[in-house]
């Protein structure tokens, strides 16, 4: 059954083509700002949580107490001293443990000057948790693990040497060599970021940069991921047990926080683009006034001649939805094409944007985009509806 | 005329309150109209003809005084069951036409229909009260605009008749119309009360209120002659 009301709605649509179409286009505006931020944000969270996960298993410690050096020249020193990993490791159980030297420095590769991470670690320890992608791991001695990043910025390859601290005339610089490149680990949650870094053996770090016996942090691989809350436990009683000496981390929380940051994100540039559902609101409530006050006659028509009060809205109602409905269609469409391209060339990846947790953005914009417009018919329709049906029929 | 009274204003008031004091529109006014009658309510400008006609069409209800229809006090009724009303028992014909200018012409007769069934006519009513009118199949198909003055008032006169109401109100029906033409209309309404339909016209045009069997004239709101 086709309704008379809807077909009328249709009619006035059609007659006022171009104005429908202007206040339409606003909610096409407002579904694909909406939709199309949405399925950003949420196509990042997916990407970071991905990267993250990996590294879900590992339980992070670093020192809650800063040592002051009583040594004249040294700086204070902050991190974990070899008493407190002993008694990290008697009480990590059969999980490993990792004691980790982390710092900042200057190098050198032929003339051109870098800066980076440096990493040292017990070479039985680096097959652990990082991947060899070319070359061999070290064993020891001046032998460097060097990140991607640094391999690529300066064309290193296995066997290249760099020189490590600040390039000053008067000093010779320790010496690396490169024995082999390591895989890309992208922002990773167990805190060691090795893209951009130099990993040596920890002899070499403590020889040339003073922590012997003091870790920057300690990190537990565990063996069952379940047990993560049970291992933090038994840690943070032996080892706090009279004073808060580390903090204890996991990825997990460090994965919920940053989730939960970029959801915050992603709501918060949602509803930048809802403002623009906002002024196509007010611009629907526009159309729909101007349509009410240009057929006063014809509302007076119809209710003199026994067309009920809910009919007259119904009607006008229907209006509203159609200009909705053009407008969350092609908006949903627009969506869809601006959202991957917007999620390309923003996250360099779309592998996540067809997972449905990133579409269903499309029909929330959609759903969104038709109740605005539905509002925005709300009183204009009660307002034709309501009309003295003489004086509507007078008016010219 | 027919003894059974179909229409009753029993002392019928209709006050306007403006900012300039009230305005007495209708000055307890009493009339009777049965069923079957042919009445013409005449009287000059500002005599109270057309609020008269608002009162018996239930477009609007007296300040004071009971308007019966059917015996029913229309004062009485909900804004619903008033609408009913006007769907069921009364047919409209107005001096300009007030046909919808978004429908077609077989679409304003079936409108009606639509309104009292909740869904299109499959019945072929419409269409054969165009027939009776003389719109044919070519013209019903046209939106109002595209018809002469002639031809909007007989779509007008079927979109009356289509749900067979007991009443048919015509406000100035041959106003906007030439003479020939309105006299075809006038013998149509005629032709309506020899079938059974109680017509009632407002005018101040003489002619026309002589082919009525009645006419009650209005001045200043007061009945003179009935």
């Amino acid at each position: 059954m086709s309704d008379i009301f809807f077909e009328l709605s249709v009619r006035s649509v059609r007659l006022n083509f171009l104005r429908s179409l202007l206040a339409s286009i606003g909610i096409v505006i407002g579904v694909v700002a909406i939709s199309s931020m949405g399925m950003l944000g949420t196509n990042m969270q997916l990407s970071v949580k991905d990267q993250l996960s990996s590294n879900v298993n590992t339980v992070i410690l670093t020192s809650d107490v800063v040592k002051v050096s009583t040594l004249p020249g040294v700086a204070a020193v902050n991190g974990i001293d070899a008493s407190t990993l002993n008694d990290i490791k008697s009480s990590a159980g059969q999980n490993t443990v990792i004691p980790i030297h982390h710092g900042s420095t200057q190098f050198s590769v032929g003339s051109n000057n870098g800066r980076g991470s440096i990493y040292g670690l017990d070479p039985t320890d680096i097959q652990k948790f990082l991947t060899v992608d070319e070359g061999n791991s070290i064993k020891g001695g001046s032998d460097a693990l060097v990140g991607p990043t640094i391999a690529n910025n300066f064309n290193l390859d296995i066997g290249s040497t760099l020189k490590i601290g600040q390039p000053n005339v008067s000093v010779v610089r320790p010496v690396v060599r490169v024995a082999g490149i390591l895989t890309s680990r992208g922002i990773t949650s167990d805190n060691v970021n090795t893209d951009n870094a130099i990993v040596v053996s920890d002899q070499w770090y403590t020889d040339h940069f003073d922590d012997k016996d003091v870790y920057d942090q300690v990190n537990v691989i565990l063996q069952n991921v379940d047990t993560i809350n049970q291992t933090e436990a038994a840690i943070d009683k032996k080892v706090n047990r009279n004073n808060q000496i580390v903090r204890i981390t996991d990825a997990s929380s460090r994965l919920s926080s940053i989730t939960s940051t970029l959801g915050t994100i992603t709501t918060f540039i949602m509803a930048i683009g809802g403002i623009s559902l906002v002024v196509a609101a007010v611009s629907i409530f526009n159309v729909m006034m101007m349509s009410v006050k240009e057929r006063v006659q014809e509302i007076g028509i119809l209710l003199s001649i026994g067309t009920e009060k809910g009919e007259v809205r119904r009607m006008f109602l229907y209006e509203a939805l159609i200009l909705g409905l053009i407008g969350a269609i092609v908006g949903g469409i627009m969506s869809f094409l601006i959202g991957y391209t917007v999620v390309q060339a923003m996250i360099g990846s779309t592998s996540y944007f067809f997972r449905p947790e990133s579409l269903i953005f499309i029909p929330y914009g959609m759903i969104i985009g038709v109740v605005v417009c539905v509002l925005s018919g709300l009183y204009p329709a009660w307002m034709a509806s309501n009309m003295d049906p003489i004086d509507a029929l007078r008016s010219e | 005329m027919s003894d059974q009274s179909l229409i009753q204003l029993v002392d019928v008031s209709k006050i306007y309150h403006l900012e300039s004091g009230d305005f007495i529109a209708l000055n307890h006014v009493s009339i009777v109209i049965g069923e079957n009658e042919f009445v013409a309510i005449m009287g000059p400008s500002g005599s109270g003809k057309s609020t008269m006609m608002n009162q018996l069409g239930i477009l609007d209800v007296p300040t004071t005084g009971e308007l019966l229809i059917d015996n029913r006090d229309v004062a009485k009724m909900s804004n619903l069951e008033r609408t009913h009303l006007r769907r069921d028992s009364i047919g409209y014909i107005f001096q300009k036409f007030y046909l919808i200018p978004l429908l077609s012409a077989y679409e304003n007769v079936e409108y009606p229909l639509i309104l009292k069934y909740k869904k299109r006519d499959t019945t072929g009513r419409a269409r054969a009260m165009l027939d009776a009118v003389g719109i044919d199949h070519d013209m019903s198909a046209h939106r109002p605009n595209q018809l002469s003055g002639g031809q909007q008032q007989r779509v007008a006169i079927a979109r009356a008749l289509v749900n067979d109401p007991k009443i048919l109100l015509c406000d100035e029906p041959t106003g906007n119309l030439d003479r020939k033409t309105g006299l075809a209309i006038m013998d149509i309404l005629c032709d309506l009360h020899q079938k059974g339909k109680t017509v009632i016209i407002v005018t101040h045009d003489p002619k026309i209120a002589e082919y009525a069997h009645r006419t009650i004239s209005l001045e200043d709101g007061k009945v003179v002659e009935s």
